[in-house]
């Protein structure tokens, strides 16, 4: 019997610990270092880990200019991974980054691990390397910014260029009697009126968490702008100065009003899109990533017509001008220093600079300005609409919170956002907590 | 007590080696060394390194830190979370032990009173032990919804208490036992199983001769049958306590540890910890303590279902 007792044991204990154990033992490893300086291609397999949908625009495209390189390169090929998850992806590049495991290129935003990676050296500067590929001007400057760190250093490479928009029911506005929110704090009072009408005011994705993150964002960024999230996260600016009170209060009568469906912190992206296209949810916040579901002929029949757009209403007294917004371009591709040689520089020449053509062929919007995204046949007049508002956006960006914070700052914040707009937890309350929580986190993260 | 005393595992190695007089001690030596080793190099060498690198900060790129025991400092008086997720996991382990093995000798109990269509039963119990994690969290994913309605609220509304209806997975007062019930449901098949057998071990004189003696159902079971599978009802006490203890899949997959820290377990946390946070040293400290937290109840079941018998 005590055999048993103690096998068990260390049988719960092996698996409670296994986890840990793939990460640490996984460390020490180096990477076939091939950087040879003599500038010779050798063709071979080139691997990027990547977080994009996998019969994505993008996927598409480096596929079909990988096989064109090959044609040329007998003896090339790039193999793509990816893992359209975030939070799985994350997981699984953070892993590997900590093992030395990473291939020649893998997909990161500007957050505080990628800036530890730039840090020791691991990945390319994408400044220099656009430049030195002659490419660096083709981009738009927004794109660019987006991928940059604070200090202004730019180690990603972007791929597409998108703006997050209010996606709204036309009919369902006009059947509540209400117009477009002309400030934020105009959302209460729209949730009220689309709920007495028994509409679902706003369509959330909860499960994902940072749709109900880039709320978070927008009264900041209206009232302080972009560098208050800056300064928030090392903890010289706190949630209990002016702007975050704000954003807080702002998140917590959203709540209130009943603006997100009930049980919206399990609801998935699918559903949550579902709500706004099958006509059950007046609102919706998403990129024009989407734009081939809101604004084609793939969109219900029941809500074509219907179907608008606002994109971020202002404040009073606002610092950001109107077309100033979140205009992402997406996660970035790293270039690996470790693995870099003359194959990974001739083939990111020829690729970027042929990306933007075939790219575009979709529909979808260049992070340059070399090429225009062509509409498709089955578009809605919105789909030109959405193009063309690429074309007048703003310097300043709302960045997506869940970028800049630390790590175990953003998972809090995350959760307790959820039950403050659930009303689980008072704005007093949330300040007070995510303010200890960033002053125990955040200093140490950002310490240079 | 009129029961033999239930077979024991001491007496059983002493038969054994009885059984085995020419072998030499270096023979059994023999087979018993690589099993350990692989033992020592799978499970023991893995706790000594968590508890190594529980001593460190470390992001997996910078380089480690030796912060001494502020891990464990911060677990214990700094980190509200770990608390939460204690506690969370402790209900977790509840209300999993109550539905499995309270379910599995129920079941097993009325099992055994069934004449026909045993091995039906026996198998629809069972089928839930074998279906893929991941596809069971989606059932129940789709079981409590609120909106669109999932099949729980539309029961409740069919049987007339939708006012009863809610979003399960939402409502930071009903989210642990919704993430805790699916755990305890899927397993309960398989320790019915096991308590099935020990039942039908139990010799059906006794049970006829404590009948003529006009003793009740509760006396039977209590005084004849539950003292012979008691050995049985020991080690299944532990593989559910330890099985729950270390619960991860079906919480991470429905909710994630929300809303809020409302379904957190420790192991959830820990493995947020590692791989979102890249704690990796405060995350090892986490499964330290989950180790030390399952020998703890492994402990305390053996001594307390035990003591009984003395």
């Amino acid at each position: 019997m005590k055999h048993h007792r103690l096998n068990v044991a260390a049988v719960a204990a092996a698996a409670s610990l296994t986890l840990t154990l793939a990460a640490c033992s996984a460390s020490g490893a180096s990477p076939d270092s091939s950087s040879s300086d003599d500038g010779t291609i050798t063709p071979r397999e080139i691997s990027w880990l990547l977080s994009r949908p996998a019969d994505g625009g993008v996927i598409t495209a480096m596929e079909q200019i990988a096989d064109e390189y090959a044609a040329d390169h007998p003896g090339f090929s790039l193999n793509l991974i990816t893992t359209p998850d975030r939070p799985s992806y994350i997981q699984k590049y953070e892993t590997l980054a900590a093992a030395h495991q990473l291939p020649e290129l893998f997909d990161t935003d500007a957050t505080p691990f990628a800036k530890k990676l730039a840090g020791a050296g691991q990945m390319v500067d994408a400044e220099e390397l656009l430049t030195d590929l002659g490419l660096y001007d083709d981009y738009l400057p927004a794109a660019l910014n987006y991928q940059r760190f604070d200090d202004g250093s730019l180690y990603m490479i972007p791929f597409e260029f998108q703006l997050e928009f209010f996606w709204y029911n036309t009919a369902l506005f006009e059947q509540a009697g209400i117009d477009v929110p002309a400030t934020l704090d105009d959302f209460p009072a729209m949730c009220e009126a689309l709920r007495a009408q028994g509409i679902t005011p706003i369509a959330l994705d909860g499960q994902d968490l940072w749709p109900l993150e880039r709320y978070m964002a927008y009264y900041p960024f209206r009232m302080a702008g972009p560098e208050y999230v800056q300064a928030l996260k090392k903890g010289e600016a706190k949630f209990s100065d002016p702007a975050g009170v704000a954003a807080v209060n702002w998140l917590y009568d959203l709540g209130q009003a009943g603006c997100f469906q009930p049980g919206f912190s399990s609801t998935g992206y699918a559903d949550a899109q579902a709500l706004f296209t099958t006509g059950q949810a007046a609102v919706y916040n998403i990129g024009t990533w989407e734009l081939s579901n809101l604004a084609t002929e793939n969109l219900d029949e029941g809500v074509r017509d219907d179907v608008d757009y606002f994109t971020l209403p202002t404040i009073d007294g606002a610092v950001t001008a109107d077309n100033e917004y979140v205009t992402p371009s997406g996660i970035g591709m790293a270039v690996n220093a470790e693995t870099y040689d003359p194959l990974v520089k001739d083939f990111l020449a020829y690729a970027l600079a042929r990306y933007p053509e075939v790219y575009t062929e979709s529909g979808a919007l260049s992070p340059t300005t070399t090429a225009s995204a062509a509409i498709p046949d089955n578009a809605t007049p919105l789909y030109q609409r959405a193009v063309d508002q690429a074309g007048d956006v703003g310097d300043a960006i709302a960045m997506p919170w869940d970028t800049q914070l630390d790590p175990t700052s953003n998972t809090r914040l995350q959760q307790e956002l959820t039950l403050l707009v659930q009303g689980d937890e008072t704005p007093e309350g949330f300040i007070a907590t995510m303010d200890a929580v960033i002053a125990e986190n955040g200093p140490e993260a950002f310490a240079e | 007590m009129g029961a033999p005393p239930p077979p024991d595992r001491p007496r059983q190695s002493v038969k054994e080696a009885k059984m085995l007089p020419g072998r030499s001690k270096i023979s059994v030596l023999v087979f018993l060394v690589p099993p350990l080793a692989v033992y020592a190099f799978a499970v023991l060498l893995p706790i000594v390194q968590s508890l190594f690198l529980s001593l460190f900060k470390w992001d997996g790129i910078t380089d480690m830190k030796f912060v001494g025991l502020d891990n464990y400092v911060k677990m214990f008086t700094r980190d509200d979370v770990f608390w939460t997720s204690f506690g969370n996991a402790m209900g977790y382990l509840a209300i999993c032990l109550v539905l499995q093995l309270g379910g599995a000798l129920l079941v097993a109990g009325l099992l055994t009173t069934l004449r026909r269509g045993r091995e039906l039963v026996k198998t629809l119990y069972l089928l839930p032990a074998v279906i893929s994690t991941v596809a069971i969290a989606f059932l129940f994913q789709r079981i409590y919804s609120y909106e669109p309605t999932g099949l729980l609220n539309q029961v409740l509304e069919w049987v007339g208490l939708g006012s009863l209806a809610q979003p399960w997975l939402s409502n930071v007062d009903t989210v642990l036992a919704a993430v805790s019930v699916p755990e305890g449901w899927r397993f309960a098949g398989l320790y019915m199983l096991i308590v099935y057998a020990a039942l039908l071990a139990v010799p059906k004189d006794l049970e006829e001769a404590a009948t003529l003696d006009r003793a009740n159902w509760w006396q039977i079971f209590w005084r004849i049958k539950f003292p012979y599978i008691r050995p049985v009802w020991i080690t299944t006490t532990i593989m559910a306590a330890t099985y729950a203890l270390r619960g991860f899949d079906i919480p991470y997959l429905l909710t994630n540890g929300g809303p809020g820290q409302a379904s957190e377990l420790l192991t959830t946390y820990m493995y947020k910890t590692a791989f979102t946070h890249t704690d990796y040293g405060y995350a090892s400290a986490i499964s330290v303590f989950i180790v030390v937290e399952c020998l703890v109840a492994v402990g305390l079941i053996y001594f307390l279902l035990r003591r009984k018998v003395d």
